[in-house]
């Protein structure tokens, strides 16, 4: 049996004393799955990819990728993780190519390569004209792919996405999902993705977890989700609304910057 | 070290090259203090107690440690500037050993201070600076001001990484600045008439240092100095390097 690409056993994530990011979380997502990680805002999700890709020491529970400690075996781990974090994390003195160049050596990649990988992936994201431009030059759009690019530099096994098309317009959104749907069918790579564009995850994912408070409400297919609020065929983000309200009044108000 | 340890300290020295206000103005300082400082009191030179070689080659070593500490600051701001820009998130989510992180912006920092040191050396011997022992003397100097470098620049980087801020690596030289001046700085110990302020001297550092380096220039104190001058600033630097790559794994924590 596949040694299974993400493996949570109760994980637990509080800032301070009275922030409870993430309560109690036990997640499995097997390789080359598409998860979408769904939640209102503050619901802990960017924290729960913080956790799964080595940038935030849960305070207790296990957690494995590809197998390992993200936190222990870090450097084993990393280079064979795409991140594409919601702050685009660029040098700004950087030009494109320096920036897909350097992360391609860092990743082990000869210069030769590099340099190939980096034309390729210029070419994907529609980057061609920004080639030589520094980071801080670039429209916000174009520092958004160029974040994107550089988390598909060295083929990752795992793609982790937090709301990677902010910033990106319609067009910018279509070619970056056209990039990363034939990367992940060429390749077989699991994704991990957080959105508040649900049809982004509607069309581009499988399965979801709707995360609300750090906790886990749902987890499984996403039709199953939309058929299991209301039987009529309605868009995921209906479903999703209707689902969360419910949660909130079972709830009682949420608190907003609970998590974070 | 690996490649991608290769890569950050090639990137660090291009930023320093590229933005090379620390070590330039670690430099024109030295140059400010040696001109002021000898055309102020330097009539004083002729007095047995500063040798044969005058008041310019007694006071060369402050603007030695002055310019050490002037171009030390770059690794602090350096890593400030990558952990606001978030760079560092990206850099750490890849295989190389974090470690390398702040290694990278200190060597950076020490091929500054040499090479700026290099070209206070050339202006003094034009100024008529005697090298008792010619290229061994300078390579000494380089020596030391590359270990009181390394000092003053991995605390910085330390207390940065420590307090995620900018200020607090900027503190180390504020405080360390006046132990320039608590010891044989202007005049040798026979000529300080205060005991507190000849005590303090003792046991600053910086007081092995300016000695340590008179000994490679005139020749006005003994060898013994730069030998204690070497242990204690060998210690020192790796002491503050450990506490600065020890940082490292709080970057992002």
């Amino acid at each position: 049996m596949n040694q299974p690409a993400i493996d949570l056993e109760e994980v637990k994530k509080t800032y301070g004393k009275a922030v409870q990011a993430l309560r109690c979380i036990s997640l499995n997502v097997d390789p080359g799955t598409k998860v979408s990680l769904l939640g209102p805002n503050g619901a802990g999700k960017s924290t729960l990819i913080g956790v799964m890709t080595g940038l935030i020491r849960p305070d207790r529970g296990r957690v494995r990728v590809c197998g390992v400690d993200p936190i222990m075996e870090s450097t084993a781990l990393q280079s064979r993780l795409g991140v594409v974090s919601q702050t685009n994390d660029l040098d700004p003195l950087a030009t494109v190519m320096d920036h897909l160049v350097f992360q391609g050596r860092i990743f082990g990649l000869s210069r030769k390569t590099a340099r190939g990988k980096a034309d390729e992936l210029i070419h994907a994201f529609s980057l061609e004209g920004e080639r030589a431009k520094k980071a801080k030059a670039l429209s916000g759009g174009n520092q958004r792919k160029l974040h994107c690019a550089l988390a598909m530099v060295h083929d990752p096994e795992i793609l982790f996405l937090d709301e990677p098309t902010v910033g990106l317009d319609p067009i910018g959104r279509a070619r970056f999902w056209s990039t990363i749907d034939s990367y992940q069918n060429r390749t077989g790579a699991s994704m991990i993705l957080t959105t508040q564009y649900l049809e982004e995850a509607d069309r581009h994912t499988d399965q979801m977890v709707l995360l609300i408070e750090g906790q886990i409400h749902y987890e499984g297919k996403i039709s199953a989700f939309k058929t299991k609020v209301q039987a009529s065929p309605c868009s995921l983000e209906d479903r999703y609304v209707e689902w969360v309200h419910e949660m909130e009044s079972l709830q009682g108000p949420m608190r907003r910057g609970d998590a974070q | 070290m690996s490649m991608g340890a290769l890569l950050l300290i090639k990137r660090a020295i291009l930023q320093l090259i590229r933005n090379p206000s620390a070590p330039v103005s670690g430099l024109g300082m030295s140059l400010f203090f040696l001109i002021v400082y000898n055309e102020g009191i330097g009539g004083i030179g002729f007095l047995p107690e500063f040798g044969q070689a005058g008041y310019l080659a007694f006071l060369f070593p402050l603007t030695i440690a002055s310019l050490a500490m002037g171009s030390s600051s770059a690794a602090a701001s350096s890593l400030q500037r990558d952990l606001q820009s978030g760079y560092f998130r990206r850099i750490y989510l890849s295989p190389l050993r974090r470690y390398a992180f702040v290694l990278a912006p200190l060597v950076a920092d020490g091929v500054g201070t040499l090479s700026m040191t290099s070209v206070l050396v050339l202006v003094g011997a034009l100024m008529g600076i005697p090298f008792q022992m010619g290229f061994l003397s300078v390579l000494g100097i380089l020596l030391l001001s590359f270990l009181w470098g390394t000092t003053i620049s991995a605390m910085a980087a330390g207390v940065m990484i420590r307090s995620k801020n900018h200020q607090g690596g900027q503190m180390v030289t504020m405080l360390v600045f006046p132990l320039l001046f608590f010891s044989t700085t202007f005049t040798p110990k026979e000529l300080i008439g205060s005991e507190w302020f000849l005590r303090i001297a003792q046991f600053n550092p910086v007081t092995y240092l300016f000695e340590g380096s008179r000994f490679l220039l005139a020749g006005t104190a003994s060898a013994e100095y730069f030998y204690l001058a070497c242990l204690i600033l060998v210690i020192s630097a790796s002491a503050a390097t450990g506490f600065a790559l020890m940082g490292s794994k709080r970057i992002l924590a």
